[in-house]
């Protein structure tokens, strides 16, 4: 969890020579810098993509930033046309319902009507896949997808961020 | 109303009062009972509860209510409610103390179990050497059925890497072939990298039970490990 | 000090300035008025309709406007800047920057060829973005100066010379100057009024309002230029999505304001409840078709102000909804339209769509005159408000600089303008010795002797914008009035009241040779005297004058049935030329003024008006019911800010009593006045008889006992239930007994906002929480319960209240329906409430209970109406002449009001509001005549029989019976003209100058013809 080491080492003022990063930051920049090159041609079918704004990381980790970085990498990978925006969105997001150690905790009809707010948001954008760059938004989602029968694909941004890598000599890696 | 009658010949708000000692900027008192957070918290009405009702029980110091309530664990300490509220009150943070009050027993058993087994390792309990086994079987695995990723790495303690990279337990877990695609991509970018073999698990439910000791050693040991290996960057991978 | 200067620089052109400016120049002042855009109005110009009279905004303020432009001892300086302020009182240099307008106001005569030729098109300031302007623009149409500008960031010629230049080449009067500079101007004046004014919070940063995202989010600032006529949609109401009639429009309160999260802004603006009321209600007018649902989300629901309450009640009557409920995030619908969730108070989640939500921003200070302030070293509060005390109001941390209006706390229109005068009055309490040293004196042309000539009538028809043109065929109008007899002129003006539009009717009143005009436009209430002094500007007697109200009595009454409408302003027309053909030319009548104020109630108000006039020379006679000084003030322990009122009372009064101008009667009342202004004459109860030329009321308020009846609460009954004044008492005598109180309860709105009281008592939500604070202080772990309707703890005191509950004090709401219950077990108190967030009952056992009780006008107030024929409000305050423009004159001239009388209020707008009441008397006294009124009874002394029946109904006591010859004379002094008399005389003896029967008859003739 993005934000247990982020609040982690501030609240409890633990010494460290590191710099603490998101992997989506990274994947940003990695692409700004040309050092990761995509290409949504792979696209071909237009698959529509929306992203869940994970509360560790954007709200109360790195802000509107980090979910703008997602944006942009989903946007990089799927075609900027591909990206259909939720609301409300960044770190006004809504919780998918599976944070908070929810998962874990039981109580499995309270999390999935906690989870039918995010159910309608996602499944309001006709969203064909939807990224979850956090483990617990991503099983959640997962879940309230098949509970409340939603027709998008949850998965993680490094699948898509594969298929568009074009690699030294030119051509898409893409895998069908 | 009859027996719903809260009767107050004075205010023992004790367990408020142990949260504003824990937290200074709990500011559960500045509540302009607006219902903002009400309608835009996904728990609001799972248990009966919601914020701001959990935050007037706080005031008006109905202790047993709130030390009872299973709403704690509906609300997921997201923040949003924060976000917006025109005081800035923490509801999270203040669910979150609450949290700790309850006696481990008492507690939900596989949230607690999650957090003890991060504790001694990571959150599934598998054992490390079994996290380093899957690593290597899956990288050798791609490595041979894939020619253009023959040269595919997936370093495990590489000392002096200038990435280090966290996993989430679940991937060695039950999805491994899930680890493949971030290696291809760090390699493709021409990332030096490394896992460690100990303290990996990129999740931490510590985070979540409510005893800071546990949530600090486990962040403590990340860290560690961190330093010790000379990383510049710690990448979280969520 | 020398002798100071005599003129005065007023900082920013909004209502506040203008009125500052309007106060000095009318008292002998000469002043610079500084504003930094095209034309003078500010923010006050934007706004559609204000509250609670839901008067036109530009239709009451554009008078005060023309009287700045054309007033010879105000210097207008548009598109001009403050650069720095050095020196002191009395004697400040003042250094402007006065920015190119690039546009000869002496040629330009806003014809608007320019930008009608104009190419380039950007947003319009004016109207936020919502409609464009060119580079080339009015402000808006009725501006002041009405002299175009060129916007140089816009326009493509001075970007690029030798580019487009326009404008230059269809300039019929050569007016562009490409080449004007800026310029550098150093003023010396004796004092500064800072009147710099409110900038509306930007929803920008609060992502979600939606604000930015979803175009069906506006502001209010925005939703007022979409209600507007001279609006982006010309005040059809529509919505930006699709130009469509919204039909559901949500009000969303406290944008910005109450926030200490994201907006930063701890304060209440005060003035966003009120005008969001406003706007529902005045949207549902302008609703086409007239189903337009309209919802008010608020947290609490702050009608303080005066009506306010009662307005609130109207709009609950006619079908307002008012949702006690913040929303998290305005979420979005299908077709543009917007969904809220929202909670009700049970916690019970309810989703209610809408086509337009409108965000009601709060006030906050603009950078710029942070920065300002700043460099001229003027203080700011933690709120960038800048800082004033509670005992001088008006006064900034540097000596001779004052500051008015919502730049010292948000505010609304009536409180900037007392604020206003009371500045004024700030700074002629310093530079009074320099009064009339620096001003130029207005001289008219001698006039025209028109008896012998026959009627040349002129006829002008206005369009008021839309306001009149969007009904009434104003073209067919005017053409019809050039049929009339008499009339030999006829023109429909956009604007006649326009400062162009004014000077071009003086010249054609000229070129025609009129003797008769007829403005048709709106009411002759704001705007007769201005035309009126145009006629005496082109040299002929103001009194040939007469208005057809085609707008308030007419187009705005006939909206949906726009033919009648044309015919009825026809007929109105054809009336008033009927009746303008008889008017004949009336001498201005003048009385000369005693300089002497009497001043009614030795309360703060009372005092703070006498000192505010005696320290200006004026002398003034002080009269007090009770033995002593003080009044209501005596029982008050502290301010809100924590100054304690008994040693200001105690340096008030000492300053009172050893002021050589100030004669104090005490026990003493009024028993007879007579006269009127400039030379009243008053007996007092002691027989002490006062000569003086004007009167200040202020009689004070009392507080309710509830002794009795629905709120009685055990009150007298029980010895630990307390008002607030017995608990001040309390905390006066130091009473050391409170320390041990283990808990105590506050019950608020005790006699306010009730059947029998409907008003809010507006002091009270702040008074109960300072005391609860107070107790805390004594004793920190008092366990204390605040019950209360709405918290109205408006501008800056919303940081006590939030300092309360940071201090553990629990506020638990109540509704009329749901009293708290009071009670008696054992001697011990207790308390009995419904939390309505937990729906349960909470029982409580004070040892101390206080009401928050009302503020009730006094009973004798009704006497003292009378003896100075003021109105009252139904609830037995004093009425002001205009709620808006004018909160402290009353309707009869020369008597001015101030304090609780007025309406309940905190020590800090009493001592404005008496400050404001001395400065608006000065106007009177610095003079050593007034004009009176002119049109007045004439007795015809061959028909009167002497039977004395107009001596009786005569309201003024203008009409007695001549000892030598026993019949009926009048005062013209006193004589309004109401022709009550002539209604009354049996002999037909009595008739009113320029409105006899004949006339009458005439204009009624007209009426009935075809």
């Amino acid at each position: 969890m993005f934000y247990a080491t982020l609040e982690g080492l501030r609240r409890f003022n633990i010494p460290h020579k590191f710099e603490f990063i998101s992997v989506v930051s990274l994947y940003a920049q990695l692409i700004r810098e040309g050092r990761l090159k995509v290409d949504p041609s792979w696209n071909k079918e237009g698959l529509k993509f929306t992203c869940q704004d994970p509360c560790k990381l954007v709200r109360q980790g790195l802000g509107d930033k980090v979910a703008e970085d997602l944006r942009f990498v989903i946007k990089a990978v799927a075609g900027p046309e591909n990206f259909v925006d939720t609301w409300p969105r960044l770190s006004n997001n809504y919780c998918c319902g599976g944070g908070g150690g929810a998962l874990q905790a039981g109580f499995v009809a309270n999390r999935r009507r906690f989870g039918k707010i995010k159910f309608d948001q996602l499944a309001a954008t006709g969203a064909d896949v939807v990224i979850t760059p956090c483990h617990n938004c991503h099983t959640q989602i997962l879940d309230i997808c098949e509970f409340y029968g939603g027709n998008w694909k949850t998965t993680h941004l490094w699948n898509w961020l594969e298929k568009a890598l074009v690699l030294d000599g030119g051509d898409q890696k893409g895998k069908d | 109303m009859g027996k719903e009658i809260i009767d107050l010949s004075s205010v023992r708000a004790r367990v408020k009062k142990q949260i504003e000692d824990a937290v200074p900027d709990a500011r559960i008192d500045y509540c302009l009972t607006c219902g903002l957070c009400v309608s835009g918290c996904p728990a609001s009405g799972i248990e009966g509860l919601d914020p701001r009702k959990f935050l007037r029980l706080l005031v008006l110091g109905q202790d047993e209510e709130i030390l009872e309530t299973n709403w704690i664990y509906s609300c997921t300490m997201c923040q949003r409610c924060r976000y917006a509220c025109p005081m800035g009150i923490d509801v999270g943070r203040i669910v979150y103390e609450i949290r700790g009050m309850r006696p481990r027993d008492k507690r939900p058993r596989n949230l607690q179990r999650s957090c003890d087994l991060q504790k001694q390792s990571n959150s599934t309990g598998i054992p490390n050497e079994d996290f380093v086994w899957v690593v290597n079987d899956v990288l050798e695995e791609v490595r041979q059925n894939e020619p253009q990723w023959k040269d595919l790495q997936a370093p495990i303690d590489k000392k002096g890497a200038l990435y280090y990279l966290n996993q989430n337990a679940k991937e060695p877990t039950v999805e491994p072939e899930e680890m493949v695609p971030l290696w291809k991509i760090l390699h493709v970018a021409g990332i030096d990298w490394t896992y460690s073999s100990k303290w990996w698990d990129g999740a931490n439910y510590c985070l979540f039970t409510g005893d800071p000791e546990d949530w600090e050693y486990t962040v403590r040991k990340q860290a560690e490990v961190v330093d010790e290996l000379g990383c510049r960057y710690y990448i979280n991978t969520e | 000090m020398n002798r100071p200067k005599g003129s005065v620089l007023v900082v920013g052109g909004g209502i506040a300035g203008v009125q500052a400016a309007l106060d000095l120049a009318n008292s002998g002042f000469y002043v610079h008025l500084v504003e930094k855009s095209t034309a003078i109005g500010g923010s006050m110009s934007q706004l559609d309709k204000t509250f609670p009279t839901n008067d036109c905004s530009a239709c009451i303020l554009s008078p005060k406007l023309v009287e700045v432009g054309r007033h010879l001892n105000i210097n207008l300086l548009t598109l001009s800047e403050v650069l720095d302020i050095h020196g002191g009182p009395g004697d400040f240099r003042v250094r402007i920057r006065k920015n190119p307008r690039y546009v000869d106001p002496e040629k330009c005569i806003a014809c608007g060829t320019c930008a009608e030729k104009c190419p380039k098109k950007v947003p319009s300031e004016f109207d936020l973005g919502l409609g464009i302007r060119k580079a080339i623009y009015l402000r808006y149409p009725q501006a002041v100066p009405l002299k175009y500008a060129i916007d140089p960031d816009a326009c493509i010629y001075l970007k690029k010379p030798g580019r487009c230049g326009f404008c230059k080449k269809v300039c019929p009067t050569g007016a562009i100057n490409f080449d004007d500079k800026p310029e550098e101007l150093v003023l010396e004046v004796g004092s500064v009024i800072l009147a710099l004014g409110f900038k509306p919070f930007d929803p920008s940063v609060l992502d979600f309002t939606g604000y930015g995202t979803f175009k069906n989010v506006v502001t209010s600032m925005e939703f007022e230029r979409l209600l507007s006529p001279s609006g982006p949609c010309m005040g059809h109401m529509e919505r930006p999505s699709d130009k469509k009639e919204p039909k559901r429009i949500a009000w969303l309160q406290c944008v910005g304001s109450r926030d200490i999260n994201r907006a930063c802004h701890g304060y209440c603006s005060s003035v966003c409840c009120m005008y969001a009321i406003k706007q529902a209600v005045i949207a549902r007018e302008h609703s086409e078709s007239g189903e337009l649902s309209a919802s008010i989300f608020f947290m609490d629901m702050r009608t303080h102000g005066k009506g306010f309450e009662a307005y609130y009640q109207r709009a609950k009557d006619e079908g307002i909804s008012f949702h006690r409920a913040r929303v998290h995030t305005v979420l979005s619908s299908s077709n543009d339209n917007l969904l809220l969730r929202y909670s009700g108070e049970d916690g019970n989640l309810r989703e209610e769509e809408f086509d337009l939500v409108v965000l009601s921003v709060g006030l906050e200070t603009d950078p710029e005159v942070i920065r300002l302030c700043h460099d001229l070293e003027v203080e700011l509060d933690h709120d960038n408000f800048i800082s004033t005390s509670p005992f001088s109001p008006v006064a900034t941390n540097r000596p001779g600089i004052f500051v008015c209006g919502a730049v010292s706390e948000p505010k609304a229109i009536p409180q900037s303008v007392i604020d206003a005068s009371a500045a004024a009055c700030s700074a002629q309490c310093m530079l009074y010795p320099a009064r009339w040293t620096e001003t130029k004196k207005k001289e008219f042309p001698p006039e025209r002797n028109v008896y012998a000539e026959p009627p040349r009538i002129g006829v002008f028809v206005c369009s008021c914008g839309i306001n009149i043109a969007s009904v009434v065929d104003v073209k067919a109008v005017t053409e019809y009035a050039k049929t009339l007899p008499g009339v030999v002129f006829a023109q429909n003006n956009l604007f006649t009241c326009s400062q162009d539009t004014i000077n071009q009717m003086a010249e054609i009143i000229k070129r025609e040779r009129l003797n008769r005009v007829v403005v048709a436009s709106c009411t002759p209430r704001t705007h007769e005297p201005l035309f009126q002094e145009t006629l005496r500007e082109a040299g002929i007697n103001k009194y040939l004058f007469e208005m057809a109200n085609i707008r308030d009595q007419d187009s705005w009454v006939h909206q949906k049935w726009p033919e009648k409408a044309t015919e009825k302003a026809k007929d109105l027309v054809r009336m008033a030329v009927a009746k303008v053909r008889g008017d004949e030319p009336l001498p201005y009548n003048q009385l000369p003024v005693t300089k002497k104020a009497l001043v009614v109630g030795g309360g703060v108000a009372g005092m703070v008006s006498a000192l505010s006039l005696a320290e200006q020379g004026f002398p003034v006679c002080l009269v007090e019911k009770k033995d002593r000084l003080g009044g209501h003030g005596r029982k008050f322990y502290r301010t809100w800010q924590g100054r304690l009122m008994q040693e200001y009372l105690d340096e008030l009064i000492s300053r009172v009593e050893g002021h050589p101008e100030i004669d104090i009667q005490l026990s003493a009342s009024l028993d007879r006045v007579s006269g009127s202004v400039g030379r009243f004459q008053t007996r007092l109860s002691n027989g002490v008889d006062v000569e003086h030329g004007v009167a200040i009321v202020a009689v004070g308020a009392e507080s309710y006992k509830p002794l009795s009846g629905p709120w009685n609460y055990l009150y007298g009954k029980n010895p630990n239930v307390h008002t607030l004044l017995d608990l001040d008492q309390r905390f006066i005598a130091g009473d050391e007994g409170l320390k041990g109180l283990g808990q105590a309860v506050f019950i608020h709105c005790v006699g306010s906002r009730v059947p029998e009281r409907p008003y809010c008592s507006k002091v009270c939500c702040t008074h109960a929480i300072d005391q609860a604070l107070k107790l805390k202080e004594l004793n920190p772990d008092m366990d204390i319960f605040m019950l209360y309707r709405d918290i109205r703890t408006y501008g800056r005191r919303e940081h006590i209240y939030q300092e309360a509950r940071e201090k553990g004090i629990v506020f638990i709401r109540y509704d009329l329906d749901n009293l708290p219950k009071v009670s008696e077990r054992d001697g011990r108190l207790v308390v009995e409430v419904t939390d309505p967030i937990l729906q349960k009952g909470v029982r409580l056992h004070p040892e101390l209970l206080v009401l928050a009780t009302a503020v009730q006008p006094r009973d004798d107030v009704g006497e003292l109406s009378k003896l100075f024929k003021c109105a009252m409000t139904e609830e037995g305050f004093l009425l002001e002449a205009h709620m808006k423009l004018r909160p402290v004159d009353f309707a009869t001239d020369g008597v001015y009001l101030a304090g609780l009388c007025h309406y309940p209020k905190p020590v800090e707008e009493t001592i404005a509001q008496a400050q404001a009441a001395a400065s608006r008397a000065a106007i009177v006294l610095s003079k050593d005549a007034v004009p009176v009124e002119s049109i007045t009874a004439v007795v015809n002394q061959a028909k009167c029989t002497g039977c004395g029946v107009c001596t009786k109904v005569c309201a003024y006591h203008a009409v007695s019976l001549s000892e030598e010859t026993g019949k009926a004379q009048v005062d013209t002094g006193l004589c309004k003209g109401c022709g009550a008399c002539v209604a009354g005389c049996r002999s037909d003896a009595i008739t009113i100058k320029n409105l006899g029967n004949e006339q009458i008859m005439a204009a009624v003739e007209a009426a009935m013809e075809d």
